[in-house]
C-alpha cells in the first residue's frame, strides 16, 4: 500500500513537470509574440508592413497598368510639428520610381527630432509597395522654425500584376505617422541642463 | 456509466476523520471540499461586489444626464472593476474553484486533489489578488482622478501613457496573482483527472462535469500564460524609459496587445462557460431520468469548443483594419464553434425528450441556462460576421450578447449546480417555494435588464459613455427598472440561505436526495461527505463487462509484453 502511494506520487510529480513546463512555454511564446510577430510581417507583409528590400531585376519592367497613391500624413500630439504632403496624389506605373515629397515644419522654439512610422493601405498590396529611399529610415531633426522637404523614392513592383488577388489594387494610401524620437538633439539636451543648472 | 451504489462502499469514520480546529481548518486547509466551499464563500463576496458596482451603473443609465456618478472618470472605473471582478473574483472561483474542487476528485472516486498544499495556495492567492484590485480603487490612476478607468480589456495606450499612476499597476499585480492561482489549478485539476480515478474509471466513462473541468483546465493552462506575458509588458511599457512593446513612437505596436489580450480572452470566456456546460448536463440527466444522451458527443464537443476558441481571438478586433482575407477565416473559425455548441444544446434537448421530468428547482435553472445561452449564441452568431459588427462594435448589441451568456450562461450554471449540491454540501435543504421564487425574479429581472439592451445596440447605442442621447432613455429606464428587480432577487437568495441554515435539523437529507437519476459518485456517499472520502477506493464497470476479467486480461497482456 504505502510502495503504491509513492509511486502515485511520483507520478502525479511527473504530471505536474510536464505541466508545469506547458504554462512556461506558454509564457514565453507570450514574450518573445514581438519578435515572432515582427519577424512574421516582415517576410510577409502582413499587416501593412512595406518591403523594404530593393528587387533590381524588376525595376526596368514597366507595365501599362498604373496605380494612384495616395499620401496621408499624421503627426503624434506630443510633437510640435506641421507635416504634410507636397502632393495629394499621384499616379504611377507598375514598376515606375514615383518620387514624392513631404514637408515638415518644426513650429516649437527649440530644436526636436522626430521619427516616423509608415504604412499601407490595402494590406494586402504591401508586399508589393517598394521603398528605395525614405526620410523613415533615420531620425530627422529640425532646428527652431526649420522647414525641411523630405523625398520618399518608390515603386510598385510589377510583380503584382501576376497576383489575381490584387486585380483589384488601383489605389494605395501610403501613411506617415511622425512621433518624438527617443534621441533628442544634444543642443536642446545641453540647454535644458544649462536651464538647471542656473541658480 | 453505473456507480455501485452506496451500500457498496463503506464510509470508515476513523481518527482521521476528526476535523482540525477552526483556524487549522479554514486558514490551512488542504480538504478539497474546504477549499470548495471557501472558493464559493469567496465567489458570493466578490459577485455582491460586483454586483453593486454594476447596480450603480444602471442606476446611473436610468436617464440621460449625470446623476450617480461625480465624474466621468469613477464611472469608467466601476465599468472595468465590474468586468474584472466578476470574470476573475466571482465566476472563476465559483464554477472552477467551487464546484471543481469539492465535487471533481467526488465525481472521480478519487479522495483529495492530486496537490492539496498548492490547492491551498491557489485559494489564498484570490484574496491577496482581490485586494490589489480594491487598493487601485483609491490610488491615482489617470489625471482625472482615482482608480482605473480603461475596461477590463486594458488596451494600451490607455492603460500606459494614458493612465501614469499606481491604480493600474495594482491591477497588473492583483491580476498576475489571481493569473497564477488559476495556472496552479489548472495543473492541481489536470493531474488529479489523468491520474487518480479510481479503478475502472476510464476517460470514456468520467462523468461530463470532469470532462468539462478536464478541458477548461487545458484552457487555463494554455491561455492564462499568454495574459500573464502582456499584462508583464504592460508593466514594463510603464516604467519611464522602459520598454516599448506597444509603443508604436519607438517601434512597437499597440494592436500586438490586442492580439494577446484576446489570444487569452476568447479562450476565457470558455473557462467561464464549460464547467456550467458540465452541471446542466448532470442536472438534466437526473431530472429527466435518463443517462445523458450523446455522452461521447458531449465530451468531445467540449473538446472541440476548446480546440477551435483557441484560433477565433481576433474575431473581438474586427475594427482594427485587418485584411479582408483575414477577416474571412476568423467569421469561418467563429461560425464553426456553433456546430459542438449545437451538439450540446440538441444533446441536452434530446436527453429531456420522452424522460420523466421532474421540474426542480435545479432544472428550473438548467432549463432557463439553455433557453438563454442558446439567445445569447444567436447574437453571437450574427456578432461573428465581420460586416455585421463593424456597425455593431462595441455598441450595447455586444454587452447584451456577452451577458446573455455569462450573467445568464454562467451565472445560470453556477445557480443551477447550488441548488443541485446544497444538501450534499451542507446536509439540508432549502425551501423550495423561496428557492423557485429566486430563480423567477432573477430570470426575469436580468431578461429585463439585457434584453432592451439588444434594442439599444441596433440603434448604436456605444458602451462605456455615461451619458446618451434622450431617443434612447426609454429601454434604458427599462433595463434600469431590470436591475432592480434581479437586486430584489439577490435578496431572495440570501433569504433561502438563512432560512436554509435556521431549518438545518427538520430538513435533513440523505446520501441520494435526488432519486434514481442521479447515478454520478457524490450521491453513494453521506451527504455532506465525510471528511475525507474513499479510503477504499470505489470501483467503477460499465454495467456491461466483469471487472475481474479486465483484470485477469490486463495480466495476460502484461505477461505477453514482457515473454
Amino acid at each position: 500500500m504505502k510502495k503504491e502511494t509513492t509511486q502515485e506520487m511520483t507520478r502525479n510529480i511527473k504530471t505536474k513537470i510536464l505541466l508545469a513546463t506547458i504554462a512556461i512555454g506558454m509564457l514565453s511564446l507570450g514574450f518573445f509574440s514581438k519578435t515572432l510577430y515582427d519577424t512574421f510581417c516582415r517576410i510577409t507583409g502582413f499587416g501593412g508592413t512595406p518591403v523594404l528590400a530593393m528587387n533590381e531585376d524588376n525595376l526596368s519592367v514597366v507595365l501599362d497598368r498604373s496605380v494612384t497613391v495616395n499620401f496621408d500624413t499624421n503627426v503624434s500630439p506630443d510633437l510640435p510639428w506641421k507635416f504634410e504632403p507636397v502632393q495629394r496624389s499621384m499616379e504611377v506605373k507598375l514598376g515606375q520610381t514615383g518620387l514624392a515629397f513631404y514637408t515638415a515644419k518644426n513650429m516649437s522654439d527649440r530644436p526636436v527630432t522626430g521619427v516616423a512610422t509608415f504604412n499601407v493601405t490595402p494590406v494586402k498590396a504591401a508586399p508589393w509597395f517598394v521603398k528605395t529611399e525614405c526620410f523613415c529610415f533615420t531620425d530627422q531633426t529640425l532646428q527652431p522654425g526649420e522647414e525641411m522637404t523630405m523625398p520618399v523614392l518608390f515603386f510598385v513592383d510589377p510583380e503584382m500584376d501576376g497576383s489575381e488577388r490584387h486585380d483589384d489594387v488601383r489605389d494605395v494610401v501610403l501613411s506617415y505617422t511622425f512621433f518624438v524620437a527617443e534621441d533628442q538633439p544634444e543642443e536642446a539636451e545641453a540647454a535644458a541642463a544649462t536651464v538647471q543648472a542656473l541658480p | 456509466m453505473v456507480a455501485i451504489p452506496g451500500a457498496d462502499i463503506p464510509v470508515v469514520h476513523t481518527p482521521a476523520d476528526d476535523k482540525p480546529g477552526f483556524w487549522a481548518r479554514w486558514f490551512y486547509s488542504t480538504n478539497h471540499k474546504d477549499i470548495g466551499i471557501l472558493y464559493l464563500i469567496f465567489g458570493i463576496f466578490s459577485g455582491l461586489l460586483g454586483g453593486f458596482l454594476s447596480f450603480m451603473m444602471r442606476m446611473e443609465l436610468a436617464t440621460p444626464g449625470i446623476d450617480v456618478f461625480s465624474s466621468e472618470h469613477t464611472y469608467l472605473v466601476f465599468v472595468t472593476m465590474h468586468g474584472l471582478i466578476m470574470i476573475f473574483f466571482m465566476v472563476m472561483p465559483a464554477l472552477i474553484g467551487g464546484f471543481g474542487n469539492y465535487f471533481l476528485p467526488i465525481m472521480i472516486g478519487a479522495p483529495d486533489m492530486a496537490f492539496p498544499r498548492m490547492n491551498n495556495l491557489s485559494f489564498w492567492l484570490l484574496p491577496v489578488a482581490l485586494i490589489c484590485l480594491l487598493i487601485s480603487f483609491f490610488v491615482p490612476g489617470a489625471a482625472e482622478g482615482n482608480g482605473f478607468g480603461g475596461a477590463w480589456v486594458m488596451y494600451p495606450p490607455l492603460s500606459t501613457t494614458g493612465s501614469p499612476g499606481p491604480a493600474f499597476d495594482f491591477i497588473i499585480i492583483g491580476l498576475l496573482a489571481a493569473g497564477f492561482s488559476s495556472i496552479f489549478g489548472a495543473i492541481n485539476f489536470i493531474t488529479t483527472i489523468l491520474n487518480m480515478r479510481a479503478p475502472g474509471m476510464t476517460m470514456h466513462k468520467m462523468p461530463l462535469f470532469a470532462w468539462a473541468m478536464l478541458v477548461t483546465a487545458f484552457l487555463l493552462l494554455l491561455a492564462l500564460p499568454v495574459l500573464a506575458a502582456a499584462l508583464f509588458m504592460l508593466l514594463t511599457d510603464r516604467i519611464e524609459g522602459g520598454t516599448a512593446f506597444f509603443d508604436p513612437a519607438r517601434g512597437g505596436d499597440p494592436q500586438m496587445f490586442q492580439h494577446l489580450f484576446w489570444f487569452f480572452g476568447h479562450p476565457e470566456v470558455y473557462i467561464m462557460i464549460l464547467p456550467a456546460f458540465g452541471i446542466v448536463s448532470h442536472i438534466v440527466s437526473t431530472f429527466s431520468k435518463k443517462p445523458i444522451f450523446g455522452y461521447l458527443g458531449m465530451a468531445y464537443a467540449m473538446v472541440a469548443i476548446g480546440v477551435v476558441g483557441f484560433v477565433v481571438w481576433a474575431h473581438h478586433m474586427y475594427t482594427v483594419g485587418m485584411d479582408v482575407n483575414v477577416k474571412a477565416y476568423f467569421v469561418l473559425a467563429t461560425l464553426v464553434i456553433a456546430v459542438p455548441t449545437g451538439v450540446k444544446v440538441f444533446s441536452w434537448l434530446a436527453t429531456m425528450w420522452g424522460g420523466s421530468i421532474r421540474f426542480t428547482v435545479p432544472m428550473l435553472w438548467a432549463i432557463g441556462f439553455i433557453i438563454l445561452f442558446v439567445v445569447g449564441g444567436v447574437t453571437g452568431v450574427m456578432l461573428a460576421n465581420a460586416g455585421v459588427t463593424t456597425y455593431l462594435h462595441d455598441t450595447y448589441y455586444v454587452v447584451a450578447h456577452f451577458h446573455y451568456v455569462l450573467s445568464m450562461g454562467a451565472v445560470f450554471g453556477i445557480f443551477a449546480g447550488w441548488y443541485y449540491w446544497y444538501g450534499k454540501m451542507f446536509g439540508h435543504h432549502y425551501n423550495g417555494f423561496l428557492a423557485r421564487l429566486h430563480f423567477w425574479l432573477f430570470f426575469i429581472g436580468v431578461n429585463v435588464i439585457f434584453f432592451p439592451q439588444h434594442f439599444l445596440g441596433l440603434n448604436s447605442m456605444p458602451r462605456r459613455y455615461i451619458d446618451y442621447p434622450v431617443e434612447f432613455e426609454f429601454w434604458n429606464m427599462v433595463s434600469s427598472w431590470g436591475a432592480w428587480i434581479t437586486l430584489a432577487s439577490v435578496a431572495v437568495f440570501f433569504v433561502v440561505l438563512i432560512e436554509a441554515f435556521l431549518m438545518r435539523n427538520k430538513r435533513r437529507v440523505g446520501n441520494n436526495y435526488w432519486g434514481e437519476g442521479a447515478t454520478t459518485l457524490e450521491w453513494t456517499i453521506s451527504s455532506p461527505p465525510p471528511y475525507h472520502q474513499f479510503s477504499v477506493l470505489p470501483r467503477i464497470d460499465a454495467g456491461d463487462s466483469d471487472p475481474h476479467e479486465e483484470v485477469d486480461e490486463a495480466y495476460a497482456r502484461r505477461e505477453g509484453d514482457s515473454a
